[in-house]
């Protein structure tokens, strides 16, 4: 990916060369060219090309905002419901993510999100604790989790 | 009793960088903004505070080899060199003195000012200074 990128602001600089025009303008439109030679010449490449990782990197932002006004509206109702009705406890979620930074991610996405809380983490960093403030059923829960942010952060590091 | 701090480390390696470019932005709009070498240095020493809870003493000192008693030094040098440099032009000690240049790459009249230079002196000694202490006080047994 940052290969790619490399390359197309080496087209950018090349189309200002060209031109010999020096300004924003003029790599923006060098830029955009070099973006259609990429993509033209994708297969090339031995990772996918790096305009689909950008349109995955905003699916996950747009994904979590989501998550987040849902999560925050379910917790209000509970906050503000004149009878206790949570149950709380702690469940096992087995990660499919490897990498260091797709854990934190992940794991701070899980605790950003009302609701659920990221305890800890198993030693081999393969399973995350989490405390969940109200369990009705856990597979559904680390089914809940799993298709949604664990598969947008695998589609971005694809 | 270890426990796996895999996510304080991961948000570490990223979120010192932040720190130690802002804290350097601080020391340069120090001018006619309010910042400063001092708030830059306080801030640039956070940074690396920030790695020496994520990480432990000898891991930092071999990021960083630097020995900071040497930084207070070379601080206190170039704050004492700037004000010696009014001397040499029948000045008071510590005139500071400011110009107008054309470099090449950052645009026609460019103010320099020497004022910087002791800015930067301030700032090495501020880094310096809290290095020293935090690790002293963590070398300790």
């Amino acid at each position: 990916m940052s290969f790619q990128i490399l390359l197309n602001v080496i087209i950018a600089l090349l189309w200002m060369f060209f031109q010999n025009a020096w300004n924003g303008l003029a790599f923006s439109k060098g830029y955009l060219v070099g973006i259609i030679i990429l993509f033209c010449l994708r297969r090339f490449f031995p990772t996918r090309f790096y305009i689909q990782k950008l349109v995955a990197i905003v699916y996950l932002l747009l994904l979590f905002l989501v998550e987040l006004l849902k999560a925050n509206y379910s917790v209000l109702k509970e906050v503000i419901r004149p009878t206790l009705k949570i149950q709380p406890g702690i469940f096992a979620l087995p990660l499919e993510v490897e990498k260091d930074w797709e854990i934190m991610l992940l794991a701070n996405m899980i605790t950003l999100t009302p609701g659920t809380l990221v305890v800890d983490i198993s030693d081999d960093n393969s399973v995350l604790y989490i405390h969940a403030m109200h369990i009705d059923d856990v597979h559904e829960a680390i089914d809940d989790i799993k298709n949604s942010f664990e598969k947008a952060i695998m589609e971005v590091s694809r | 009793m270890k426990v796996n701090d895999l996510i304080l480390k991961t948000a570490t390696n990223v979120v010192s960088f932040i720190i130690i470019t802002f804290s350097i932005y601080l020391f340069f709009t120090g001018h006619y903004t309010p910042g400063g070498g001092f708030i830059g240095g306080l801030m640039t020493s956070g940074g690396l505070l920030l790695l020496l809870l994520a990480y432990d003493l000898e891991t930092v000192q071999s990021i960083i080899p630097f020995d900071f008693k040497k930084v207070i030094a070379t601080g206190l040098l170039l704050a004492l060199g700037t004000g010696i440099g009014g001397l040499f032009f029948d000045k008071p000690f510590l005139t500071h003195t400011y110009g107008y240049f054309d470099l090449p790459f950052f645009g026609e009249d460019t103010a320099l000012a020497t004022a910087t230079l002791f800015d930067l002196g301030v700032y090495l000694v501020v880094v310096g200074i809290t290095m020293t202490i935090i690790q002293t006080i963590g070398e300790s047994e």
